[in-house]
Parts: structure tokens; sequence; C-alpha cells
């Protein structure tokens, strides 16, 4: 009874703020642009039904695009997940992303190998590669107690340069016109799932698979559900006998190999070519989505097709209105603020919470007047 | 009695807060004008949370509080200064790389042609304050280079030059030596004279008799009532704090101890504030025997224990479970002995409060085969074994799904006992097991530790409620000042008045009677 009215809680707290957030972007939509109705109607429904001349549509085309714009940011997701679960703020899914195509892409421009085998060769590269990347803050933080937060905020950077740097004066192709590798073999791209130019790749699909495999590590095994424990209570955790240090150390490494699947998973299956110049902002979509999926594995792909809607409602707006494409900032800065403030909505918690002691108290003061 | 000299009244103030605990329920609180007034309870028993509403720290889920007569309410301590309340927390707030001067002008900073910072007459100021509330204190030296005991001073003088009329001390003596409290004791009857009113919040028995007008009492979050401190009595003080009206018998069988399991040997321990918490501590816990550590709370309990289970190192010392050492052992070793550990924080160690009462009953154990089906985790047997231990110790809830922190206190320690005497243990150590928990839950987990220590396992029982030592314990050891004051190898012939005098450190049995807790073998 009384989980049921938190339960309920927790989903209108949730709700509250996506409208709110939405509604704070409807202020900025009607303070910017001379048409705020057409502008709102591209932001909400357009990424799905087109509108041509009166007749409603649903976009078929549009629905594809969504679904690729996932597949990197439901694996961003999950890793930010598993990192998040053990109570480490660790923000350098983006460099890892990074790192892990450009892996991927080299791996699939250099070995020769049957097709099937190559792709999965390139990714599991990337992931090793990932997992190593995470070792550096995971380690720092267990060893030296340094700040995981503010280590990995900067490995991106560091990933970023070394990337960059064996892209221009290494791999690049002199003879194209950008910056960018030779083509990757045919044997090592990700097929399309559909056709047409959406880009929906077999990626969507190992991106569901992954979903459940995570879910499944996070719930069903030892391993994770340690690392739930060591982020809900480290103290309880040490008591109890678990090996903190070790497992903080795995949920970086499994979140590190998630991301950089998440980045040759994108980079082989959308590109030819490996032409990333900077952070692809992957990583950070991933803390998004992790955030409003409130760190459970299930709960990512929703979370992951709510931020690409959101993406995609934005680009049309900016294409065919007068408002700035930067507005997806703003509505989803609103939207962080709203589910991380903790005390948002806390008033009405509190009334909750003074009932159900209330309850239990005067329950408990029954149980005991019925002894004596 | 004139309601005109009451300078504080609180009626009816209740807290919950978001956790679902109630810190106070109904209490009605006054103080007179001049008076020095104790707040006495036990850890938990909701005087911190009542002086917090008191100074504008929390917010009260009911109830109102009137100062000088008239209805106010604190949204900040701000308001409550501005009231003339002011609080002196236990734990400091000062800033150490500032003088003591700078620490008390901090926020009302005297200055100079509008706008810089006159330090003379901070120091001026600080100087004045000082002498005429007689507390000496050196106003050009850093807080971080200051003893503690004059830390406290510039905390005072904090709240005096703010305009406090009304002084709250959160355990003021916790941190200080016997010189440090004296002094304290004498600046506080200073204060008094002057017409200065002082709450003091604390819970040894010794130190209320010495320097209060009255008291109030707390217990489970409730007023026991408010008393004169010259017409109670210690004994009667602390039978309102804990409760030892009920006195809950326990049967048991005559223990027959068998072979050493916990050998510690000459622990020493002194803590961050250079204070010796440990100071040769040695004794022994035989198997199937309940050896019952008594004291007054602060005599080192906390630190023993702490040392036992890999919490704290010792300066030096030894302590080994049949044998093998646990000082240097990590705490997954130490279970691997057979040590099962029931903590005196619950909430911060026995429990990870968002999780559900299966993932809590299981991470002691979560690694064993039983438990596992290779990679995976073998659900079947997990939640076997956690509906067989809730139903085991009347775990009250709606199922294994539960979240432990909407459980009821006693349902949580339920939670905890449940796991730790369930792992086949050699050796409990069961740290304040029944502390404010109901009267159900606390006579369930004593007869399972008994009936745990009748079927062989050695029980090390750390408890600040003197009747349950006394019952539960097959032999007993007071701890004082970080010494074991007195070893009593029977206990069915002890009574509460010999054991205050230990606890108290009145009195002191001798080396070799002391020496006796350790076994030969």
């Amino acid at each position: 009874m009384k989980d049921k009215r938190m339960l309920g809680f927790e989903l209108v707290r949730g709700a509250a703020a996506i409208l709110l957030a939405l509604a704070v972007g409807t202020i900025f939509i009607f303070l910017s642009s001379d048409e705020p109705f057409t502008a709102l109607r591209y932001l909400l429904i357009g990424p799905l039904i087109s509108i041509k001349g009166g007749l409603a549509s649903f976009n078929t085309q549009g629905f594809y695009t969504i679904l690729a714009a996932m597949i990197p940011t439901i694996f961003t997701g999950l890793a930010v997940c598993v990192m998040f679960s053990s109570n480490q703020f660790n923000l350098a899914g983006e460099g890892v992303v990074l790192t892990g195509g450009f892996v991927a892409a080299l791996a699939g421009i250099y070995l020769h190998m049957n097709s099937g085998l190559h792709a999965v060769v390139c990714i599991l590269i990337a992931a090793a590669v990932g997992g190593i990347i995470m070792l550096v803050p995971a380690l720092l933080k267990v060893k030296l107690g340094a700040s995981e937060m503010v280590t990995s905020l900067m490995l991106n950077y560091v990933c970023m340069y070394i990337v960059l740097h064996y892209l221009n004066f290494i791999f690049a192709d002199r003879s194209k016109g950008s910056t960018q590798t030779f083509p990757f073999a045919e044997t090592a791209c990700i097929g399309s799932l559909v056709p047409g130019g959406s880009k929906l790749s077999w990626g969507f699909v190992a991106a569901l698979v992954f979903v459940v495999i995570v879910a499944l590590f996070m719930y069903r095994t030892r391993w994770g559900y340690a690392i739930r424990m060591i982020g809900i209570n480290e103290s309880f955790s040490k008591y109890s006998g678990m090996k903190v240090g070790g497992t903080i150390v795995l949920s970086q490494v499994i979140g590190g190999m998630l991301a950089g699947i998440g980045g040759s998973v994108e980079v082989l299956g959308r590109y030819s070519t490996f032409l990333w110049k900077e952070l692809p902002g992957y990583g950070w979509t991933g803390v998004t989505i992790a955030i409003l999926a409130k760190n459970n594995p299930l709960l990512v792909p929703l979370a992951a097709f709510f931020i690409a809607y959101l993406n995609k409602g934005c680009q049309l707006m900016a294409t065919y209105c007068d408002v700035p494409s930067e507005m997806i900032d703003i509505i989803q800065a609103a939207i962080f603020l709203f589910f991380a403030a903790e005390q948002f909505l806390a008033g009405y918690r509190q009334k909750i919470v003074v009932k159900n002691t209330r309850a239990d108290l005067a329950k408990a003061a029954a149980a005991e007047g019925g002894a004596e | 009695m004139d309601q005109n000299d009451l300078v504080v009244q609180m009626k009816g103030i209740t807290k919950v807060y978001p956790n679902g605990i109630a810190a106070n329920q109904g209490v009605n609180f006054s103080v007179r004008r001049g008076e020095i007034h104790a707040l006495m309870g036990e850890n938990g028993a909701g005087k911190s949370t009542l002086m917090k509403i008191l100074f504008g720290l929390e917010q009260p889920t009911e109830g109102e509080i009137i100062v000088n007569g008239a209805k106010a309410s604190f949204g900040s301590p701000t308001a409550a200064i501005a009231h003339g309340i002011g609080m002196v927390h236990q734990h400091f707030m000062l800033v150490p790389s500032l003088t003591v001067a700078e620490n008390i002008v901090l926020g009302m900073v005297p200055k100079k042609s509008g706008m810089f910072i006159d330090f003379k007459k901070a120091i001026e100021l600080t100087n004045e304050y000082a002498e005429k509330f007689n507390l000496a204190v050196n106003p050009v030296a850093k807080v971080a280079d200051i003893p503690v005991g004059m830390k406290q001073k510039v905390e005072i003088l904090k709240a005096l030059i703010r305009g406090a009329k009304i002084l709250i001390l959160d355990e003021p003596t916790a941190v200080l030596t016997t010189q440090e409290t004296a002094e304290l004791f004498r600046e506080l009857v200073h204060l008094k004279e002057q017409g200065y009113t002082i709450i003091f919040i604390s819970h040894k028995l010794n130190e209320i008799k010495r320097i209060t007008d009255r008291m109030t009492i707390m217990r489970g979050g409730k007023s026991m009532g408010v008393y004169e401190t010259a017409s109670i009595t210690e004994q009667e003080i602390s039978s309102l704090m804990v409760g030892r009206d009920v006195i809950l018998a326990v049967q048991k069988d005559t223990a027959v101890p068998t072979d050493v399991v916990l050998r510690v040997c000459n622990l020493q321990y002194t803590n961050e504030w250079n204070k010796k918490m440990l100071d040769g501590v040695s004794f022994d816990v035989r198997k199937g025997e309940i050896l019952g550590v008594a004291g007054v709370e602060g005599n080192g309990q906390r630190e023993l224990v702490d040392m036992l289970f890999d919490l704290r190192e010792p300066d030096s010392g030894t302590a080994a479970v049949n044998g093998k050492d646990v000082i240097h052992a990590s705490q997954a070793k130490i279970r691997k002995l057979g040590v099962s550990l029931v903590p005196e924080d619950r909430m911060t160690y026995g429990i990870a409060d968002a999780a559900t009462i299966e993932e809590n009953i299981i991470s002691d154990r979560f690694n064993e085969k039983r438990f596992n089906n290779g990679p995976l985790f073998n659900m079947k047997a997990i939640h076997e074994e956690s509906d067989r231990l809730i139903k085991d110790y009347t775990v009250l809830c709606k199922s294994r799904k539960q979240k432990v922190k909407m459980l009821s206190g006693g349902n949580i320690q339920k939670v905890v006992v449940a796991r730790e005497f369930s792992s086949d243990p050699t050796l409990i150590i069961a740290d304040q097991p029944t502390r404010g928990i109901d009267v159900g839950a606390t006579e369930f987990i004593r007869k399972k530790l008994v009936d745990l220590s009748r079927a062989g396992t050695a029980v090390l029982l750390v408890s600040a409620d003197l009747n349950e030592v006394m019952e539960l314990s097959d032999s007993l050891i007071v701890l004082y000042g970080g010494k074991i004051a007195a070893y009593f190898e029977d206990t069915s012939q002890l009574d509460d008045v010999m054991m205050g005098e230990y606890m108290l450190g009145l009195k002191k049995q001798s080396a070799e009677e002391i020496g006796r807790v350790c076994h030969e073998g």
C-alpha cells in the first residue's frame, strides 16, 4: 500500500519533470519564434508525423532515423548505468566512444577477414580498448583516492587529442579533401536493417540484445549485485565482506567496454570511413539517459528513444522554422534540473511520508495496546 | 509557575524525517529564564532533532515554538539567532585557517571606511567579550592551532557576540578532557549568574547532576517528563532514559564454556583528537558463553568493536579468532573465520537501505556456490533462503522485494540479525543489538542470542543497556576510560548499584581480579 504510494509518487514526479521541461522549452520558443505554433508542431509531432497539404501521415523513414540515432546512445546509456550503479560519477564515456570508434575503424581498414567475423573482431577490439581506458580513472580512484569525476572528464580530452593525432598524421587518406581514414573493408561494415537512407543498421538489434545482457548482469549475477550494493552503501558492502575496490574497477571497465562497443557499432554501421574530428557527444547523452532511466538498463531504450525523438524534433524545428537548434540544450537542461533536483516536489513527498509514518505508529500503538 | 518565566516553550513538536523516521512525537519542552536545563536521553532519543528545530536547522512537521512569550517560527538559524538563540554544535563550525577573532566576527565583520575589514576592532571585540564572560581565548591564534577546549570557547563567544541569551550546547563535553570539562562548567555557571539560559544536551549522568537545575528526559522520540535535578537520583534518571523498568527476563541454562574463540591482548588506541580510547584491553571469549561488555557510552566500546572487525587499526595489541589474526585481516577474511557482527550503527553498516530485504539478507553469502548457477544467480535458492529467514526471524514485511528503508527500526534490525545469526558463526559480536527497537523485536533478538550461545557459539555482547548486559551475559567486563574496570565471572549475583560504581569510575578491581578474564589454553 505505502510502497505503491511511493511508486506512484516517482511516476508523477517523472512525468511532471518532463512536462515542466517542455513547458520551459515552449516559453523559449514563444520568445524566439515568429511562428511558435508551427515550431511546436515540428518539435512535438514532427519526428513521426509528416503533414503534407493538410494530410497527416506516419513518417516511416523518420521513425527509422530515430531508431538509428538510438544505437550509440543505448550503448553509452548502458555504460553509464553500470558505472553510476557503483556510485562512480565517471564521465569518460565520451572519449571512449571516440577511441572505440577509431580503433574499430582501423581494424576494419587494416585487418582482413571473412564478413561476419571481421565486424565482430573490430567491435571486440573497441570493447577491449574501452575497458583499458576506463582502468585509468578507476585505478586512480581506488588506489589513490583521486576523484573519478575529474580524472574521467579530463581523460575525454586526452582520448580526443590522441585519436586526432593518429588520424591527422598517420592514418589520414591524403587523397581526400577532408581529414578521414581510408574506407573500411566491406567485411567490417554492419549491414542495414531496413532499406532507405535511415542508417538503421543491425547495430540496433545488437543494442537491444545488450540491454537484456546488461539487465541480466546487473540484476541476476553476483557481480552486478555487488556493484549495486556498493553504489547504495559502500560501508555496508565492505562490512559484508565484498571486495569494494575490485568491484568498482570492474564496473568501470564494463562501462568502458560498453561505450567502446557503442562507438564501434556507430562508426561501422553509419559510415564508410572514420571522420569524427571532435567528441561525438554520445557519452554526454548517455549520462542524460542513465539519469532518466534511474540506472535501470531496461529503461534505457525508452530514455534513448525520448532523447532521440526530442533531438529530431529540434532539428526539424531548426530546419523549417526560425528557432535555433540550441533549443534542444535548453529543454534537456530543464529536464535534467527537474529530474536531478532531489527537492523537486519534496513537499508532496514529505506529506506521503508523514501519512505513512502516522499509519505505522498508529498500527504499532494498536498492536501494543492489544498485547497488554 | 509564572508563564513569563519560561523563556522557551515548545509545544507538541512532531518531526518526521524524509526517510519516515518520527524523531519527535508530540514533545513538550520548556526552559526557565536563567537556568541550566539538561536535555537527556540516549543516542537516537530525539534530543538533537528537537534542538535543531529550536535553532531553525530543521522545520517541525507539527507543533509550535514560543520564545519570550511570543509565537515564533524559525525558517533558518539566522531567524533563531535574531531571537537570541545560539547553538554550539558537537562538531565545531569554525574555519581552521582563520584566527580566533576572525572566526568570531565572521558574517558581522567590523568595517573601516565602509569597505575594509577592521582587524584591530575584531580583536578588541573578542577581548572585550572574552573578559566579560570569563572565556579566555587568544584572538590572534589560528583556530587550527588551538586546543579543543579553546575552540569550544570560541564557539560560545561566537554565539554570545551575536546576542544569544539562550545557549544550546550539544554534548559539549564529548571531546573534552576532565580538566577542560571542569573549566567549561565553571564558565557555564558564570554565564548563568549573568542571567543567561543554557540548554545542555548530554547523556552523562554525573555531569548533569553537577551543573544543571532541571532536566527534560527523552526516550524514543517522546518526552519522559521534566524533573528538578536536586530531587531525582541517578538511578531514576537512568531508568527514565533507557526504560530499565521493563525487565525482560530471559530464560537461559548455565553456560558451559569450553575453548577460547576470541583472544584480545593489550589493545591500545588513541583517537584523532589524541584521546586514549583503549588502554591495554585484554580478554577472552570462550565457546558457549556470552561475554558482556558494560559501560557508559564513549568508554572505548565502539573502538573495541571497530578493531575486531577491521574498521579501525589499533596503535598496538593483538586479537585472534581461533588463533588467527583479525586485526590485519579484511572483513571478507574475518567473515571466513566465522565472525558475525551486529553493528551498532545499523543504517550505515547493517543495511543498504535502498535495496530489498532479500538483497540485504544475502550480502555476506551471495558468492556461495549454492546461490549461483555458473555466472547467473540461482534465484530460486536465493528466494528460498530469504523467505526462510524472513519467516524464522519474523520480519514483518509485505514481501522479500520490499525496500529495507520502508521497514520499522525493529524489523530492520531483524533483517540484520537474520543475516548475521544464520551464517553458522563461531563468534558473534553483537553491538547494541536492541537499541531503539520495539519490545517484541528486542525479546526475540535476545532469545536468539542465548540460543546460539547455548548451541556453541561464542558471543561478545556490547551494550549500554545495563539490564541487557546483566540479563544476557554469562560473564561480564566493565569498560571505563578505555580500561577494563572490572570482570565478573558470574553475573547472577550482580546488582545495579555496584555495576554503576564501576561504570562511573568510582571503583576499580585489582589487576589480578581483572586478569582472570584471560583464560588458560
